[in-house]
């Protein structure tokens, strides 16, 4: 009997096969175009962290030949209080045939071309965190459901197991034949998380380890609302003081929850109390929004008198898709705007029209031919939550008019939806979106595989972004 | 601000990850040719402090690789990329005699690795560094199980590999220090090994009645592992160090009940009174004790008590007779035991008898008697206190440094590869085959 070991490990480089050059994205055909080629970005080279994990199998018999092996992922969390403990899983099926004694079967390979490819399952093709990004919610969950860490200060918990044969694990009784746990974690060690009440700001800062002082980051989500703290989490583990910011949605703010209740003076306040902290360099600050985000980014950056040195936008519009209260930029009811909401043949509504340029509103479009620091600008080409590409070209076209197309980077990626999140994490193509006064489940766009490559190449382009604006 | 103090950055990855694993600890964006020093800071859990650095001049595009690049200076030289961990040692000002030893395994070792501008050797802890992080250093994996063992009178501790099982098994045994040590089994059981930890010399027993337990102990030991619904019990290996030696050797070869897959043997020695009890073993070395040197530092010298090694065969554990592979491992500097002469003895000894295929020996110029998982601080001498005499004085454990350093990582590695070789590889009579038609 051969017992089979198996073992994760996230260094970059172990026994296995040499190192070839790092491969092209291998993206199934409907969502490859060749005029998009240009545009379509390799695998990150070996330099770049964040580490992959590196899954590796041995067997110490000599005579064992392996033919058929699934491998099986699967994550546990405790949602909150509206969901209970939901499983995701994901399965690669792979066919390798190896010899030998104390041979590593390299299954996936950090930065290197793997020899082994997946022939089915969740995704096809050498993919070497599609054990992670390719994770879809189990048979039986309900439907609408999005994976997003509430509790940055504990990590996941993987479990990932070797089945025999070619197997779906929904389908009735498999071998697991060894498995393995791993954790994936949002906040590196000495990374410290700190609730921000001060001067009517509500937010967490994340401070990276070390003596600092450090660069910093203003981050931004969109109209989900709530306080979001992974992202942040993450920068401050790439050595970045990040400050996660709640402006709608959040019980310790004032006013409905229905609107957004703060304007630009909240804004600027956020902006001078990370710029005034200690451990932060006064004059490397980057600010962060993605969906409705970009548009506060966008205006916090260019109207406020505040002088970032760098923005980045991601998914969002350049003006508000909520009327406009006051000057000061807080806004009416956002559920009143439902002119330009659609609805697919499933019921799902898209909020894609209500970012056109055209439907936003024109008290609120940002000057961005005033715009005085580099932005870079990601779009999700299956989009279906907002109107980036419409945005993204008149931001550039804008920005042309007046000269300053040196200051404008553009990322596209054919495939991706609007959640462009940090990598290794599965995107959601539709999820739940409220359940009062009815249920309705939203449309976000992009395709499992193509998002997943967006992810990882525009956070290798983001903190490249950030490195050259804030640390240089 | 000072546009260095933002600028240079360092990683070390994985910032998390086994005690025994690499990593790649990198500085960028420093000046080209800047000097600059890599300082690791522990605290360990009896609040000593330690640290090891290492001199550095980033290279034209402003980058140290502590993997690739040498070290010019400090506690380690060369291009040592886990220098910073193994060359660890106790700050100045610090008692003498300190070694490091991981009690509570279920929490990491937390080191900060900082980058200090220059060539600094000393007043690391006045200056403000460039820039650090802190990295996280675990005996357990994610998804390791540690289960205290009480049962039948036993003092253990037992550590499950994640997953469903079941598992091979190994029984780890320590020295004359006695305690229940816990680190090791906690390694082997992340690489995949059920492993039960057994204090054997300062047992709840032996503590409540002063008495030494009897070889039943250790089978008792064996039983419960072998038992155990998620260890295979047709695949058991057992490990012991310097006393721990004895006591595995004794088993392998004159037990009824012990069966096992193969045995590691570290820093040890086969003389003992045969069959003898640990209590027997203990005054037979009691015997030699005047043969105790102490050098110029007053460290002491126990190498010489089983000296030279005996001709009689009532003395020797006979591993002629063993039937199982056999890997020992020896450091050429042990001023503790005899294990070099000793290893050559066993050679002889299962040459004449037929079996030295089933031997394989690690042996280590200038490493001396404490082999250890890799990665952690060596010590040369330390404060030791053994059970039998109650005696506390300086034992000389030899080895230099670096050298002793590569040999824990070099027989780590090795000592993995055998344990899985022989408990997951080979037939097993009546077990399920998966090979693929």
């Amino acid at each position: 009997m051969a017992l089979i070991h198996v073992q994760v490990t996230y260094t970059m480089s172990t026994c296995g096969p040499p190192i070839t050059d790092a491969g092209q994205t291998r993206w199934p055909p409907p969502f490859f175009s060749s005029e998009d080629a240009a545009l379509l970005p390799g695998f990150p080279k070996q330099s770049f962290p964040p580490p992959k994990a590196i899954l590796k199998t041995s067997s110490g018999s000599e005579r064992e030949h392996f033919c058929c092996l699934t491998l099986l992922s699967l994550t546990c969390f405790a949602a909150s209080l509206a969901m209970c403990f939901n499983v995701f899983t994901v399965n690669l099926t792979l066919t390798v045939c190896k010899h030998g004694f104390m041979f590593p079967l390299c299954l996936l390979v950090s930065s290197k071309v793997t020899t082994d490819h997946s022939v089915g399952g969740s995704y096809l093709g050498c993919e070497p965190m599609g054990l992670f990004w390719g994770l879809q919610p189990a048979p039986g969950e309900r439907e609408g459901l999005r994976l997003r860490k509430k509790n940055v200060e504990a990590p996941y918990t993987v479990h990932i197991s070797l089945l025999e044969g070619h197997v779906s694990p929904s389908e009735g009784q498999t071998t697991r034949l060894a498995t393995v746990t791993t954790e994936r974690w949002y906040m590196a060690p000495g990374v410290k998380r700190i609730e921000i009440r001060q001067d009517g700001v509500v937010g967490t800062l994340f401070l990276p380890p070390g003596p600092g002082p450090f660069p910093a980051i203003l981050d931004l989500w969109g109209m989900g609302g709530g306080l979001v703290e992974y992202r942040s989490a993450l920068f401050a583990s790439r050595g970045y003081a990040s400050l996660s910011l709640a402006y709608f949605g959040h019980k310790e703010l004032p006013g409905p929850l229905n609107r957004i209740n703060v304007g630009d003076s909240y804004f600027k306040s956020a902006f001078h109390l990370l710029q005034a902290h200690s451990q932060v360099c006064t004059d490397r600050i980057g600010i962060f929004g993605l969906s409705f985000g970009v548009y506060l980014s966008l205006r916090i950056g260019i109207h406020l008198g505040v002088t970032p040195s760098c923005l980045i936008c991601i998914n969002g519009p350049v003006g508000s898709t909520s009327k406009l209260s006051d000057p000061d930029g807080k806004t009416k009811q956002f559920k009143s705007e439902q002119t330009n909401w659609t609805f697919d043949d499933q019921g799902y509504v898209s909020f894609r029209k209500v970012s056109l340029p055209s439907n936003l509103f024109n008290g609120s479009l940002v000057k961005t031919e005033n715009l005085t620091c580099p932005l870079m600008y990601i779009v999700g080409e299956d989009d279906q939550s907002a109107s980036s590409k419409e945005n993204a070209d008149l931001i550039e076209e804008t920005l042309r008019s007046v000269g300053k197309s040196h200051l404008f980077t553009r990322l596209s990626y054919p495939g991706a939806g609007h959640l462009i999140e940090p990598p290794y994490s599965p995107n959601s193509r539709a999820s739940l979106w409220s359940v009062k006064p009815k249920k309705l489940v939203t449309l976000w766009g992009g395709h499992l595989a193509p998002h997943a490559a967006a992810q990882e190449d525009s956070w290798r382009k983001i903190l490249e972004f950030l490195e050259s604006n804030l640390r240089v | 601000m000072d546009r260095k103090q933002c600028c240079v950055k360092l990683s070390v990855q994985p910032s998390r990850g086994l005690v025994d694993e690499k990593f790649v600890v990198l500085v960028q964006n420093a000046f080209p040719g800047f000097q600059l020093t890599v300082h690791a800071h522990h605290q360990c859990e009896d609040g000593h402090g330690w640290e090891a650095f290492g001199h550095y001049t980033a290279d034209a595009t402003g980058t140290v690789n502590v993997s690739e690049d040498p070290s010019l200076g400090g506690t380690y030289s060369g291009a040592e990329p886990m220098g910073l961990l193994w060359s660890l040692r106790p700050v100045p000002g610090s008692k003498p005699g300190l070694r490091m030893r991981k009690k509570n395994v279920q929490t990491p070792m937390e080191i900060t690795v900082s980058v200090y501008q220059g060539h600094q050797t000393e007043g690391f802890v006045d200056q403000v560094p460039l820039t650090g992080v802190v990295v996280e250093r675990w005996y357990m994996a994610p998804g390791v199980q540690r289960i205290p063992i009480s049962e039948d009178g036993l003092t253990a501790t037992l550590f499950l590999p994640s997953g469903p099982g079941p598992f091979p098994g190994l029984l780890d045994l320590w020295g004359g220090g006695g305690q229940l040590v816990e680190y090791r089994a906690a390694l082997l059981a992340s690489h995949g090994i059920a492993s039960l930890a057994l204090d054997y010399l300062t047992s709840k027993i032996t503590m409540e009645t002063g008495k030494m337990v009897d070889n039943q102990y250790f089978e008792t030991a064996y039983r419960v592992l072998q038992q155990h619904p998620q260890v295979l019990g047709s695949r058991i290996a057992m490990l012991g160090l310097s006393f721990g030696t004895s006591v595995t050797l004794k088993m392998a070869v004159y037990s009824q009940v012990v069966k096992l897959r193969c045995v590691v043997c570290i820093s040890g020695s086969h003389v003992q009174p045969v069959d003898g009890s640990v209590e027997q073993i203990l005054s037979f070395f009691h015997k030699n004790a005047d043969k105790t040197r102490f050098n110029e530092d007053n460290e002491a010298i126990w190498r010489d008590l089983l000296l030279p090694i005996p001709t009689d065969p009532s003395l020797k554990v006979d591993v002629g007779r063993l039937q199982c592979p056999l890997l020992l491992v020896v450091g050429e500097d042990d001023q503790n035991w005899p294990a070099y002469e000793s290893a050559m003895d066993m050679k002889e000894m299962m040459e004449r008898a037929g079996n030295s295929h089933l031997l394989t020996i690690l042996s280590y110029p200038n490493a001396g008697h404490l082999i250890e998982p890799p990665y952690t601080p060596h010590a040369r001498a330390s404060s030791f206190r053994t059970v039998s005499t109650r005696l506390k004085l300086m034992a000389l454990w030899g080895g230099q440094t670096a050298e002793h350093s590569r040999a824990q990582e070099d027989s780590w590695k090795k000592m993995l590869a055998f344990l899985r070789e022989n408990l997951y590889g080979g037939t097993d009579p009546g077990a399920r085959s998966i090979s693929h038609l």
